[in-house]
C-alpha cells in the first residue's frame, strides 16, 4: 500500500492549503508530501463505509436522513461525524 | 518619454513627496521604537507570517445539509438547527504553543463560504450566476478592486490550490463541493431573494445604474449583514453556557403559547428561546470537540511541558463548556471562543471586542491578588490574542474584502474612556494591552483610544510610544464628541448618561452604543461594558461624492459607461448655487433608493438569516425573548448613510466656484471638456495603473490643457485653514448631517451620517473621471473624510486641524483624519510630547478622530520595490492598520504620496 500523504494523516494539522504541522514531530510539513510509514489515517468521507463514490470528487452519504440522500465529498474530514464508520 | 503627473504637480507647487515643516534626512530612517513578543508568541507569529488565507467547506456543508432537511420548520429554529450542526461538526485545529485555542475553520487563517448570503461572486466568471451578479451591479466593484500581491493573499491559483475571489486559497479537492453547495442556495440566498423583492421598488432601475457606475460601493444586506459593532460577552461570563440554557428554558416555559399583549411577535418568543438553546448546544459541542482534541494531543505528545499545556487547555475548555470562567485565562478563552463563534455565524467585518480591559479586569485583579497570574503572563496572553485576531479572515467578494476592507476585519479594542461614574476608566490591564500591542505589532486588534481630558498622562505617553512603533494604533477618538452624538441618536431609545459612557468603537471608527452590566466574581461586583446596539455597518454603503458631482456635470449620464444613471436635470448650472442644488438633489435620490433596496435586503436577512448567537449575548434579547430581527436589542437606530471622497469633492467644488463662478476665468464647458480629456493625460487603464504616481501625459498631447490644469491645481484646497475651501466643507457637512436623518431604516428609525472611507477611495477613484480639482481619471480620492489630498496641505499640521474642525463633528457618527509623520519629527520624549500636544489640540478643537503613520516615505517606496523584504511592515490606511504587502497598489501609492510632516 502507498504511504499516506500528510494531509490524509490523523496527526497532521493543516496550517493552510499547502502545509501543516506533524503533531508527532512538531515539524512543519508539506500537505502533499508522503507521511512516514505507519502513520494513522485521518477519518475522511472517502474512508467511511457510508460513502458511496459518484466519481468527480463527489459522492453520496448513505447515512444521510434526507430524501434524496445528501451528497458527501471524499476529502471532507470526518473526525466530528458521529456516523463515520471506518472502512479501511 | 511622456511627462508624468508627478512632474506636472510639482510645477504647480504640489509635491507628491511633500515634506512639510522641514526636510527628511536623506538616509532611510527606521521607526524609533521596536519591540519583540514573548518567544512562544514569536514562534506562532512566524507561522502566521508564512500562512496563506485558506478556506474549506466543512461549516458550509453541515449548515446546508441540516438546513435543507427542515423545509417547513419555523425559520429561526431552522437556522439554529443548521448552526448547531455546523458548529458541532467543525474539526478542531490546535497548534503547538497556543495558550488560547480555537479557530474559525480548521486552518491557522481559515474561513469558509456562506452561500446562504450570496453565492454568485465565487463562481467562475463564465458562470451564469456571476454574469447575473455583474448585471445587477453587485459584481461591478470586483472589477475595480485589487488585493496586495503578497502576504497571505492567494491572488492566483497554483498547484492544487484554487484562488477564490482573488484572496482565499481552496484545495482543488473541495471545488466541486463548493459549486454544488453554492448552487443549492441559488434563488434562496439573501442576495437572490433580496434582489427578487428589491426589484419591486419602482426606482430599482436607478439603483442598478448606481451600482454599475460605482456611485455606491456595495449592498449591505447580503455582503456583510452585521459588524462595526461591539460584541457583548457579559451573559456567558456571568452565567456560563449551562446558565444561559437554564434561563432560556425557564423563559420558554413562561412564554409558550402566550402573546402577552403583543399580537405581532409575542408568540415568537417561544421559537426564539428554542433557537437560543440549540445554538448554545452547538457551541458547547464545538468546545467539547476541541477539549477532546487537546486530550488526544496530550496523549501523543512527547514534550512534557507541551503535554501539560494540552492538559490544561482541555480542562479549561471542559470547564467553560458549561460554567462561567473563574480565572483570567478561562475568561480570555471564553471571550475568544465567543468572538470566533459569532464570526462563524454570519459574514461580519468589524465585530469589535470593545473595552476588554474592563471586561477582563475582574479576573485579572483577582488572579494577580491571589498570585495565580503575573503581569508578564497576562501580556503573553494579550500578545497571543493579537495573532488570533489578525488570523481572522472574512469570506466575501473581492470588491468587499479587497476594494473596501483591504482584507482587514476590524476587531478593534478600545481603551481609555470613562467609567460609569464619569471618571477615567483606565486600569492596570489597559496599560498591559498597550504594552502587548507594541511587543506584538500586528494589524489586529487595532486599538482605539477613547480620549478624555481625565485620562492619566503616563497612559497617554505610553500610547505615543506605541504609535512610534509604526503600528498605526492607537487611533484617538474623542469621548466628548462621541457622547454628544450618542445622546442625540439614542436618547429616544432610552439611553442615559451612564450608558453613554460605556461606548466604544465598533469596526474602524464607528461610535457604537453599549451598556454596563454587573458582573459577579467571588462575591465582588464589577460594572463591565458591552455592546447593546445593532450593527452599524448597515444602511447605505459608501456613496462616492465625486462621482455624484460628475453625474451633475454630465446631466445624469455616466461618461465612463455611457449609461443614464439619473434623469437628466437639463439645468445649465449657470450659478454655483444651481450646481450645489443639483448635487444635493442627485445625492438625495441616491440615498433614498438605496435605503429602500437595502431595507429589503436586510428584511430578507432578518427573516431567514437572523443572528442568534450574537443576539442572545446582547441586552435585552435573552430577557425579552426577541432577537435582533424583532428589535430585541436595546438600541436599534444604527443604520447609516456613508459618504466617501469628501475632500476630493470639496476641492472640486472649490475649484469650480473659484474659476468658473467667481473669477469666471474659464467656462464650465471648458472644464467638462478637460475632464473628459483627462487634462491631456492617458487613461489610467491605458497606463495600466490606477495609481497617482504612474499617470502619464498622452503621447500626442500638445499641452492643450496645461494652463487649465495648472489653474485648477492652484485653486484653494482644503487643509490649509483657507476659508474659501473650508466653508464648502462646512456647507456640505451641515447639509449631509441633517439630510441623513431623513431616511428611515427597516426598523422604523431614522438613519445618521457616517464618514469613513476604509479603502474605497482606491476602488471608487478607479471608476471616476478626472475631477475639477485636477485629480486624474481612475486615480485615488483623498483618503478618509478629513485627510487632505496628498501634497495639498501646505500650511502645516495645525492649519489642517483648523480646516478639519470647521464643522460640528458631534453631528456625525464619526469623521476621520490621517496624518503621516516622519519618525525623526517625534524622536525621544520631547517628540512624544509634541505628538500628544498635536493630538490634544485636535480633540480640544472638537475633532473626532486622528491617527498617525509614523514612517519614512522612503521605506514605503522601498517596500513597494522589494516587498519580500517587508513582510511585516504595517501601515495605517484609513481607520485600520494593515500589512503593506496585503494592500493594493493604488492605495499603496496614495500612502506614499501623502504629505509627510517633518516637524509637528
Ligand atoms: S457518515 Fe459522515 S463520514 Fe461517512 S460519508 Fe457520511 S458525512 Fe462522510
Amino acid at each position: 500500500m502507498e504511504n499516506l500523504l500528510y494531509r490524509d494523516a490523523r496527526n497532521y494539522v493543516p496550517i493552510d492549503v499547502t502545509k501543516g504541522i506533524d503533531h508527532l514531530t512538531g515539524q512543519i510539513v508539506m500537505a502533499d508530501k508522503e507521511a512516514p510509514n505507519g502513520y494513522e489515517v485521518m477519518p475522511k468521507c472517502k474512508n467511511c463505509k457510508n460513502f458511496k463514490d459518484d466519481g468527480e470528487l463527489m459522492g453520496i452519504c448513505e447515512s444521510s436522513m434526507s430524501n434524496p440522500k445528501f451528497f458527501a465529498y471524499p476529502d471532507m474530514v470526518a473526525v466530528t461525524c458521529e456516523m463515520y464508520s471506518n472502512k479501511l | 518619454m511622456s511627462k508624468k503627473l508627478k512632474e506636472v504637480l510639482a510645477n504647480a507647487g504640489i509635491s507628491m513627496d511633500l515634506q512639510s515643516g522641514g526636510a527628511a534626512p536623506e538616509k532611510m530612517v527606521d521607526r524609533e521604537v521596536k519591540r519583540e513578543p514573548h518567544p512562544r508568541i514569536k514562534k506562532l507569529k512566524d507561522i502566521f507570517m508564512d500562512t496563506l488565507s485558506s478556506a474549506n467547506n466543512e461549516f458550509t456543508y453541515w449548515y446546508t445539509r441540516e438546513y435543507m432537511m427542515h423545509d417547513c420548520e419555523i425559520p429561526v429554529v431552522r437556522r439554529a438547527m443548521a448552526l448547531k450542526s455546523a458548529f458541532s461538526h467543525s474539526t478542531p485545529a490546535i497548534y503547538p504553543g497556543e495558550l488560547l485555542v480555537m479557530h474559525k475553520a480548521s486552518y491557522f487563517r481559515g474561513s469558509f463560504p456562506m452561500p446562504w448570503l450570496s453565492e454568485g461572486f465565487y463562481m467562475a466568471h463564465e458562470d451564469e450566476f456571476y454574469k447575473e451578479a455583474l448585471k445587477r451591479g453587485s459584481a461591478s466593484v470586483d472589477e475595480h478592486s485589487k488585493f496586495g500581491q503578497g502576504g497571505g493573499n492567494v491572488t492566483k491559483s497554483f498547484g492544487k490550490v484554487i484562488s477564490i475571489a482573488g484572496k482565499f486559497g481552496m484545495r482543488q479537492e473541495e471545488i466541486p463541493a463548493l459549486l454544488k453547495l453554492a448552487k443549492m442556495w441559488y434563488g434562496k440566498s439573501v442576495d437572490d431573494l433580496g434582489n427578487k423583492y428589491e426589484k419591486m421598488v419602482p426606482e430599482y432601475k436607478t439603483k442598478e445604474q448606481i451600482m454599475r457606475s460605482i456611485i455606491c460601493m456595495f449592498d449591505s444586506g447580503f455582503t456583510l449583514p452585521q459588524g462595526r459593532e461591539i460584541i457583548n460577552y457579559y451573559y456567558p461570563l456571568e452565567y456560563g453556557f449551562d446558565g444561559i440554557i437554564k434561563i432560556a428554558k425557564e423563559l420558554k416555559d413562561k412564554v409558550a403559547g402566550k402573546a402577552d399583549g403583543d399580537g405581532m411577535v409575542g408568540m415568537n418568543r417561544l421559537y426564539n428561546y428554542e433557537a437560543i438553546i440549540l445554538v448554545i448546544e452547538g457551541m458547547q459541542k464545538w468546545i467539547n470537540n476541541y477539549a477532546k482534541e487537546a486530550h488526544r494531543l496530550e496523549k501523543i505528545t512527547q514534550d512534557e511541558k507541551q503535554k501539560e499545556e494540552y492538559k490544561s487547555i482541555a480542562e479549561r475548555l471542559e470547564w467553560i463548556e458549561h460554567n462561567p470562567p473563574r480565572t483570567f485565562i478561562e475568561a480570555f478563552q471564553m471571550i475568544e471562543t465567543l468572538h470566533i463563534g459569532v464570526l462563524n455565524e454570519d459574514a461580519i467585518s468589524g465585530m469589535s471586542p470593545g473595552r476588554i480591559g474592563l471586561v477582563l479586569y475582574p479576573y485579572f485583579e483577582q488572579d494577580i491578588e491571589a498570585g495565580r497570574l503575573t503581569e508578564d503572563e497576562a501580556i503573553e496572553l494579550l500578545e497571543q490574542d493579537r495573532i488570533v485576531k489578525t488570523s481572522i479572515d472574512c469570506f466575501a467578494s473581492t470588491g468587499v474584502v479587497g476594494g473596501v476592507l483591504s482584507g482587514n476585519t476590524f476587531n478593534t479594542v478600545s481603551v481609555g474612556g470613562l467609567d460609569r461614574e464619569g471618571q477615567s476608566a483606565v486600569n492596570r490591564l489597559e496599560y498591559l494591552i498597550l504594552e502587548a500591542s507594541a511587543n506584538n505589532a500586528m494589524p489586529q486588534s487595532t486599538i482605539a483610544l477613547l480620549y478624555d481630558e481625565k485620562l492619566p498622562e503616563d497612559f497617554l505617553m505610553l500610547a505615543m510610544e506605541v504609535i512610534k512603533c509604526g503600528t498605526g494604533y492607537p487611533a484617538f477618538m474623542n469621548t466628548v464628541i462621541a457622547q454628544e452624538f450618542l445622546m442625540k441618536q439614542y436618547c429616544k431609545e432610552g439611553m442615559n448618561l451612564e450608558d453613554v459612557r460605556s461606548w466604544a468603537i465598533g469596526g474602524c471608527l464607528e461610535t457604537s452604543p453599549s451598556v454596563w452590566e454587573l458582573l459577579h466574581l467571588n462575591g465582588k461586583e464589577y460594572w463591565i461594558p458591552g455592546g447593546a446596539g445593532q450593527p452599524t455597518s448597515v444602511g447605505v454603503h459608501f456613496l462616492s461624492m465625486p462621482k455624484v458631482l460628475e453625474l451633475v456635470l454630465f446631466n445624469g449620464i455616466d461618461p465612463r459607461t455611457k449609461e443614464k444613471v439619473y434623469e437628466p436635470h437639463n439645468s445649465k448650472l449657470e450659478t454655483y448655487e444651481e450646481l450645489w442644488k443639483q448635487f444635493k438633489l442627485y445625492w438625495q435620490i441616491t440615498c433614498q433608493v438605496l435605503t429602500w433596496t437595502n431595507n429589503i435586503q436586510h428584511d430578507v436577512w432578518r427573516k431567514n438569516n437572523m443572528a442568534i448567537l450574537n443576539s442572545l449575548m446582547k441586552p435585552d434579547c435573552l430577557d425579552k425573548g426577541h432577537l435582533i430581527n424583532e428589535l430585541g436589542y436595546r438600541y436599534n437606530g444604527t443604520f447609516s448613510i456613508e459618504s466617501a471622497g469628501t475632500i476630493t469633492m470639496v476641492n472640486s467644488l472649490a475649484a469650480l466656484k473659484k474659476i468658473v463662478y467667481d473669477d469666471k476665468s474659464e467656462t464650465l464647458d471648458t472644464i467638462k471638456d478637460a475632464i473628459l480629456d483627462n487634462f491631456g493625460f492617458k487613461d489610467a487603464s491605458e497606463v495600466n495603473s490606477f495609481s497617482l504616481a504612474d499617470q502619464e501625459r498622452k503621447n500626442n498631447d500638445a499641452g492643450k490643457w496645461e494652463k487649465l490644469h495648472f489653474e485648477v491645481l492652484q485653486a484653494p484646497k482644503y487643509g490649509n485653514d483657507d476659508k474659501f475651501a473650508d466653508n464648502i466643507l462646512l456647507e456640505w457637512e451641515e447639509f449631509f448631517c441633517e439630510d441623513a436623518t431623513h431616511y428611515e431604516s427597516l426598523y422604523g428609525l431614522n438613519m445618521y451620517p457616517c464618514q469613513i472611507s476604509v479603502s474605497t477611495h482606491g476602488a471608487m477613484g478607479s471608476a471616476t473621471l478626472a475631477t475639477a480639482d485636477g485629480r486624474l481619471s481612475g486615480t485615488t480620492f483623498a483618503d478618509a473624510s478629513m485627510s487632505a489630498f496628498p501634497g495639498t496641505d501646505r500650511n502645516g499640521p495645525y492649519a489642517l486641524l483648523n480646516s478639519a474642525s470647521i464643522w460640528d463633528h458631534a453631528q456625525s457618527q464619526n469623521s476621520q483624519l490621517n496624518i503621516k509623520i516622519h519618525p525623526t519629527a517625534i524622536r525621544g520624549i520631547e517628540g512624544s510630547k509634541k505628538l500628544l500636544a498635536l493630538t490634544r489640540a485636535y480633540m480640544r478643537k472638537g475633532g473626532f478622530h486622528i491617527q498617525y503613520n509614523i514612517v519614512d516615505s522612503k521605506v514605503l517606496a522601498a517596500a513597494q520595490k522589494n516587498p519580500e523584504n517587508y513582510r511585516d511592515l504595517m501601515v495605517r490606511v484609513a481607520g485600520f492598520t494593515q500589512y503593506w504587502v496585503e494592500i493594493g497598489k493604488a492605495v499603496q501609492d496614495e500612502l506614499i504620496a501623502r504629505t509627510e510632516y517633518e516637524g509637528v
